[in-house]
């Protein structure tokens, strides 16, 4: 019975059954493979096979077609078997069974007898195998081809002296690495399957086209007669097992081992190693662990740094994360596509334990998920690397989490057939890659920030190789206006800020503009914005999907400027400030400039280093600039900003704020002396500097800048200001219009995301303009309004699965408006599978948190609980959406399907 | 013998009857019959794939802003994402799910009890998640069996959510090859697609049929297209979207890249809107320019025509010289190719231009036509398994069909040599001599390779470790190893230099170990002459 809790896996974490099986089958020595099914089978397993392994790969199909579906398909399969001989001349032929083969209900068996009887001179071995590519993964696929192959061959009962070993996918080079080991105990071994030199093999003069290595079936007749099996995964069903086969059967001693991975598991395998063979350790291989636990203190200092999301089969799940675990590196995610329910309590011990220790309040077991799960719970939890086969590369792209490619398939990358990972040298293979990789984050930025922190933006000052710039500041403050306006290109700067939608108000419903999010750094740390999101100096707080490189950015302008014709601005918000990156920011606009220099640059920052960049600014065609200032006293913007970083030092407190107005002041005066059109955005800070803003405008006023634009704080989780009450927009506007009697002020403005593109009201609806214009969409009946809770992960965005939710934010909906009221937290109510079974407790818990609300938003939701909720009175809405605009939809189909009950019950 | 015969000698007699129609010697003057688009040999290691891999794998799947559901157990969808290298990239207007592999994950018990409540909900998780405007449903071998009616699912879906949502019964099992796909997903967006949409027709404009941007080949096309002054209104299906196909129909002219996977759509707008098509061939500088001018014909603007002239003198400018070296390195090597349906022929042009000639080629899963050209199609006999594709007729729109040029005006470009609606398949570049494998499969290949001995093999991820391995260079043309674009003038130079890369690289003069080699120095012992 299927336990997904969905019904549409969005890029799978698993392949199908005969993935496994021809995998297995390639272990054999002088066998073929044969898919009964569409040929299309053989050809997609083989195609992915040879990407991973980089050698040819032979998997013939009995080709049905849509006759062999309402006959059968035997006489095919009969053809395809005495083909394959001709051709191939094999001992050994491994025939598989597909949806379709399994769909008709082929009996293969049988198929073969008949085989045999109109063959009766054939000696090739022809092993049946049950693979329906719903039955399983290419995991539980790979063991029951070898169950098979144990219980088809006629073995040999008489007591031996050999041991089988049997093992799960490994690699080539892996399954080398075994067989040397078990030489150097001097064991008599049967490795199955053995794929080291079929799947791996070395150039020839004469290509062989039966795979000629592999495990003989001589050898595999001796199984029956070994002295024991040991069995190299831990997450082998009993009912699959080969080893349990060769127990029930043969009474063959049968013990099990997780994969030999990390220091713990490599010890086992090699104590009982020790302990079958009665001989000892050899000193080669007592080295090789002494240089692992070596290594693992050289690299110990850095690994705690990791969040690690390991996926893939489940038994390389188990051991995998049983490395990261002795090693420091904290896996957030565990995850396997293959439906194994015993993963948790396998490992959720030894993640819980290193939790604790490094002070990380959430992980994750998951079974049978896809990578839409892994990717929500990377980002949620912050994972910083990735482990397992290549299909993690997509998340790798989009959000930059480096992954490294282990297991089966790598589909990107050469060497798929060399991974090591097994023993104590394939785990410090392993856990070099890990390592370096976190090394590589931190070092790879690290050494830029040293150089611009005390290169390029300080070092002459510091060193007193030049005048405090602080002494700087002042005298600039009470310098005469240089007339040095510069002629910059062929619009005149009145005509660009008439097209430019920030500035004008007309401009912003005809004309787009495009932020490019290159800037992801940031110097200053307000209490409205929360690191991790970078800062933001306007717009929604530093939200952007992708960091762009200046190239990727011109090449996105490039694209954007053939779709959107009514491109009149290019502008760099962030996520970060615009001048924390001046490199990066220089060098897009200096691209873009080249290739038009019509554009209207527009450039948005927090003023910090504002002073030092003006004339680069100037040089870079820059005509407009946006500078963030929530206050003109230091008392106040020591409230508002909890750290500044300047040349080097952290300044905290009105120091720092002291800073920042002063380079705040001195710069816009250099960018207005200099010509540029300079806008002001204020934060509204309910009980901060609510009450200050009129002044700040003023003072803007007096340097000379053309509009100001006074914002309501978007309350960002986990900022210090999160809980902070947010002005209403009829506060917002009451200051709007009183500071509208010293400066222009700006009505229309979105509060844009970083990367935002288009006109500013193409991504919104129509909430701002509400004072304005008042609104036609019918209001609530009732003067409550309507209550609603949202599943979010940062409180922007409806982006959370309703079960993974572990807290909610309230909104009201009154007066048109969507209102953020508070966050109520709860426990989790779906934790997987295995814990439904208290899911009821949960449910009434959760019940009780919303029985307030009307309503219910969340990104998805299981269909038992939306009719729990339904039942309860709380409707459901399923979006992904911002969370304001996601209210105000949800709360409008409310209120429409209200009035029609209304409107009937009237009748 | 000819390697021919030597090759077949090796068969099963009851193999051998089957093949020896498959396999065929190129004579000069004589007409040169082939069998194709038969059913594969059960057990001979074939290169085709399946129904499904054509209809969702080649023309659904690189729709950008269809989300399209694999309806079946895992693998089938899971192999088919993003092996192709069909690019496509979303803008502020277009969704693109590329990216993404979305399948029903159908188990036991749903093949058990039926898979449409699944597929239902997960229409439904799909519509919530990305937002569509169009889903399209792709069916797997067990769900034709079990008798899920994918397309009641689809219509209830259309009605449920306000989107369209296709489907396509493209069980594996159907058909000989990918081919059947093709023709069933053609059909589906004939039937549903082209033609609903309203935008007004644009001068100057045309679709680009049967290109799939594998490695972006579609954008360079299209970017030589532009800068002459052609407006593309949709290209299919690389890079392509439901939006731009529905106003496909509004287009002047289509251009045929793929006449394989493609043809059916192509003739069909001819009858049913009006819009004339022409064989086209944006691989390799001759055929691209030759293509360019015949559209320049077509459209008869002297403005068009002298603009096509200066782009093709600009872009061929710029690769001259690196043209020049490649050829080169590469003058009177000889080659292997062997791809899918159209792409063997397409670069036997752009070979001879590096001087390469073909030596052994052949389709996966090629009809008649794509090898002898149309004149045989009224020959080709229906069998069993071409009758258990649907076929559908379409009918004169009498809304939106246009006719562009007249019969005449048609008959005098035919008579000018621009093809229209006219195809002459490989056999027009291939030369006399060379051996024509239909339906290759690995024996053929490396028995093939033995006799032949081609410089370089041009073929797919399933044979190139294969071709590899007895030491001859090797490049995919289904994927391009990773590279691309190949077509137009700087796609050639791409191609050229990948080629005299692969075949100039040193790790050929290392895979034979020296002291397998041939004596460095010979003689005799002295005196012995005397004897």
């Amino acid at each position: 019975m299927s336990k997904n809790l969905v019904n549409l896996n969005v890029n799978p974490c698993k392949m199908c059954m005969p993935m496994g099986t021809a995998n297995a089958f390639y272990g054999i020595q002088k066998c073929m493979s044969i898919l009964h099914g569409s040929q299309g089978c053989s050809t997609y397993i083989r195609r992915h096979m040879a990407t991973h392994y980089n050698e040819p790969v032979d998997i013939a199909s009995s080709s049905l077609t849509e006759e062999g579906t309402v006959y059968g398909g035997e006489r095919n399969l009969i053809i395809g078997l005495e083909n394959l001989i001709k051709l191939y001349d094999p001992e050994v032929i491994g025939v598989s069974t597909t949806c379709l083969a399994e769909t008709i209900g082929e009996d293969v068996e049988m198929i073969i007898h008949h085989f045999y009887e109109s063959h009766p001179d054939s000696n090739v071995k022809i092993i049946p195998v049950k693979s329906a590519g719903y039955g399983g993964t290419q995991f539980e696929g790979f063991i029951r081809a070898l169950r098979a192959i144990v219980s088809h061959v006629d073995m040999a009962t008489e007591k031996n002296n050999k041991i089988n070993i049997i093992t799960s996918m490994i690699s080539p080079a892996d399954t080398r690495y075994l067989k040397d080991l078990l030489d150097a105990f001097g064991l008599d071994y049967i490795l199955l399957p053995d794929l080291s030199e079929n799947l791996d093999g070395e150039h020839q003069k004469n290509y062989s086209r039966l795979p000629a290595h592999g495990t003989p079936i001589s050898e595999i007749q001796q199984m029956a007669g070994a002295r024991a099996t040991i069995e190299l995964s831990d997450t082998i069903k009993p009912e699959e097992s080969p080893g349990v086969y060769l127990f029930e059967n043969y009474d063959v001693p049968y013990l099990r081992l997780n994969l030999p991975i990390g220091l713990r598991d490599t010890d086992a395998l090699i104590d009982m190693l020790s302990e079958i063979s009665k001989m000892p350790i050899p000193e080669s291989i007592a080295k090789q662990r002494g240089r692992y636990l070596d290594g693992m203190i050289d690299s110990h200092k850095y690994n705690a740094a990791g969040r690690i999301a390991v996926f893939g089969e489940p038994d390389f799940v188990v051991s995998a994360v049983r490395l990261c675990c002795e090693n420091g590196v904290m896996p957030v995610i565990a995850a396997t596509g293959s439906n194994c329910p015993e993963l948790k309590a396998k490992i959720e011990k030894e993640i819980a334990k290193l939790a604790a220790i490094l002070f990380v309040d959430d992980y994750v077991v998951l079974n049978d998920v896809d990578f839409e799960t892994i990717e929500a719970e990377a980002l949620r939890l912050g994972a910083n690397i990735m482990l397992g086969n290549s299909d993690g590369r997509r998340i790798e792209e989009k959000h930059q989490i480096p992954l490294i490619r282990c297991a089966f398939p790598i589909h990107d990358r050469v060497g798929g057939q060399r991974v090591r990972t097994l023993g104590y040298e394939g785990s410090q293979m392993l856990l070099d890659q890990i390592t370096n990789t976190l090394l590589k984050t931190v070092e790879g930025g690290f050494r830029e920030e040293l150089y611009n922190t005390y290169y390029n933006e300080g070092p002459k000052y510091k060193y007193g190789l030049e005048e405090d710039p602080h002494k700087k500041i002042r005298i600039l403050g009470n310098e005469t206006p240089a007339q040095t306006k510069s002629v910059m290109s062929t619009l005149s700067i009145e005509e660009k800020t008439a097209n430019h939608p920030c500035f004008s108000c007309g401009a912003s419903h005809k004309n787009a503009r495009m932020h490019l999010p290159i800037a992801p750094k940031c110097n200053i740390q307000c209490n409205y914005c929360v690191r991790k999101f970078d800062c933001a100096n306007e717009s929604r707080p530093g939200v952007t999907t992708e960091i762009l490189s200046p190239e990727a950015a011109f090449e996105k302008y490039k694209l954007v400027r053939e779709k959107v014709p009514n491109l009149t601005v290019v502008g760099i918000a962030g996520p970060g400030d615009a001048l924390a990156n001046f490199e990066e920011t220089k060098k897009a606009l200096t691209l873009i400039h080249d290739d038009d220099p019509n554009v209207t640059f527009c450039v948005s920052t927090n003023g910090l280093m504002l002073p030092y960049h003006v004339k680069d600014l100037v040089r870079l065609n820059v005509s407009h600039v946006t500078v963030t200032v929530n206050a003109v006293d230091p008392e106040i913007g020591a409230r508002i900003y909890k750290h500044v970083d300047f040349m080097g030092h952290r300044y905290h407190g009105i120091a720092a704020a002291s800073l920042l107005l002063a380079n705040q002041l001195s710069g816009i005066k250099m960018l207005i002396d200099e010509g540029i059109i300079v806008k002001i955005n204020t934060v509204t800070l309910m009980g901060v500097n609510d009450a200050h803003i009129e002044e700040v405008v003023k003072a803007m006023k007096e340097m000379g800048c053309f509009i100001s634009n006074i914002m309501p704080l978007i309350p960002v989780k986990g900022s210090a200001f999160e809980t902070l009450t947010i002005a209403t927009n009829q506060e917002i506007n009451a200051i709007r219009k009183q500071c509208g009697l010293h400066l222009n002020q700006m009505y229309h403005c979105k509060q844009c995301r970083a990367d935002a593109i288009g006109k500013l009201d193409s991504d919104v609806s129509l909430d701002f303009r509400s004072s304005k214009e008042p609104t036609v969409e019918p209001t609530v009946a009732s003067p409550k309004g309507l209550r609603f809770a949202v599943a979010s992960k940062g409180g922007m965005l409806v982006d959370q699965h309703f079960g993974h939710a572990t807290e909610f934010y309230i909104y009201d909906f009154k007066n048109n408006e969507a209102q953020f009221l508070e966050k109520r937290q709860l426990n989790q109510y779906c934790l997987g599978v295995e814990e439904c079974e208290e899911k009821e407790d949960k449910f009434t818990r959760i019940l009780n948190h919303l029985k307030d609300c009307d309503g219910v938003i969340a990104m998805r939701i299981g269909d038992a609980p939306a009719r729990r909720l339904e039942k309860k009175g709380i409707q459901v809405f399923s979006t992904y959406d911002r969370i304001e605009e996601a209210v105000k939809t949800a709360a409008r189909k409310m209120i429409k399907s209200q009035n029609l009950k209304n409107v009937s019950g009237g009748i | 013998m000819d390697p021919r015969d030597i090759v077949l000698d090796k068969y099963s007699s009851k193999v051998y009857k089957n093949r020896k129609e498959h396999v065929i010697t190129i004579n000069e003057g004589e007409p040169n019959v082939i069998q194709a688009d038969t059913r594969t040999v059960p057990g001979i290691m074939t290169n085709r794939g399946c129904c499904y891999a054509g209809c969702k794998g080649v023309v659904i799947g690189p729709l950008k802003d269809v989300a399209t559901i694999t309806h079946g157990p895992i693998g089938c969808g899971f192999y088919s994402w993003g092996t192709r290298r069909n690019k496509a990239k979303g803008d502020e207007n277009t969704k693109a799910f590329g990216e993404y592999c979305l399948s029903t994950d159908m188990q036991e018990t749903d093949i058990v009890f039926g898979g449409e409540k699944k597929l239902k909900q997960a229409i439904k998780e799909a519509v919530e998640i990305f937002h569509p405007e169009c889903i399209a449903i792709a069916s797997t071998c067990p769900v034709g069996l079990i008798g899920d009616d994918i397309h009641a699912i689809a219509a209830e879906a259309e009605e449920l959510y306000g989107i369209k949502v296709l489907a396509f019964s493209c069980e594996g099992y159907k058909g000989v090859s990918q081919s059947g796909g093709h023709h069933i997903a053609n059909n589906g967006l004939m039937k549903n697609v082209i033609g609903t949409g309203d935008a007004e027709p644009i001068k100057y404009s045309v679709n680009l049929l049967g290109e799939y941007n594998i490695g972006g080949d579609g954008w360079e096309t299209e970017r030589i297209l532009k800068r002459i002054g052609y407006h593309v209104v949709s290209v299919m299906t690389g890079d392509g979207s439901y939006d731009a196909i529905k106003n496909s129909h509004t287009a002047d002219l289509n251009l045929v890249q793929c006449h394989r996977s493609i043809n059916y759509i192509a003739e069909m707008m001819k009858t049913k809107y009006g819009v004339d098509w022409m064989k086209i061939n944006f691989i390799g500088p001759e055929a691209t320019k030759k293509s360019l001018r015949d559209m320049a014909r077509y459209f008869n603007d002297p403005e068009l025509s002298r603009r096509t002239e200066a782009v093709i003198a600009e872009e061929e400018a710029a690769i001259a010289e690196g043209m020049a070296s490649c050829k080169a390195v590469l003058a009177g090597k000889t080659a292997a190719i062997y791809v899918g349906g159209s792409r063997s022929h397409h670069y036997i042009n752009l070979l001879k231009s590096l001087g390469v000639e073909v030596v052994l080629a052949g389709y996966e899963f090629g009809h008649r036509d794509d090898y002898e050209g149309r004149e045989v199609l009224d020959t080709i006999k229906k069998d069993a398994d071409s009758k258990n594709i649907e076929s559908i007729t379409v009918t004169k729109d009498p809304d939106h069909y246009k006719e562009r040029l007249s019969e005449q005006e048609l008959m005098a470009l035919r008579a000018a040599g621009v093809p229209m609606e006219e195809y002459s398949g490989m056999w027009e570049d291939i030369m006399d001599g060379a051996i024509i494998t239909d339906d290759y499969n690995h024996f053929e290949t490396e028995e093939f390779l033995k006799y032949l001995k081609p410089d370089i093999f041009f073929s797919g991820i399933k044979d190139k470790f294969v071709i590899q391995r007895s030491g001859v260079a090797s490049r995919q043309l289904h994927s391009y190893d990773y590279a691309g674009p190949y077509a137009g003038f700087k796609g050639a130079l791409n191609f050229a230099n990948d080629v005299a890369m692969a075949i100039t690289v040193p790790v050929w003069d290392m895979v034979q170990a020296p002291w397998k080699k041939e004596p460095l120095l010979e003689g005799s012992l002295g005196g012995m002459e005397s004897c």
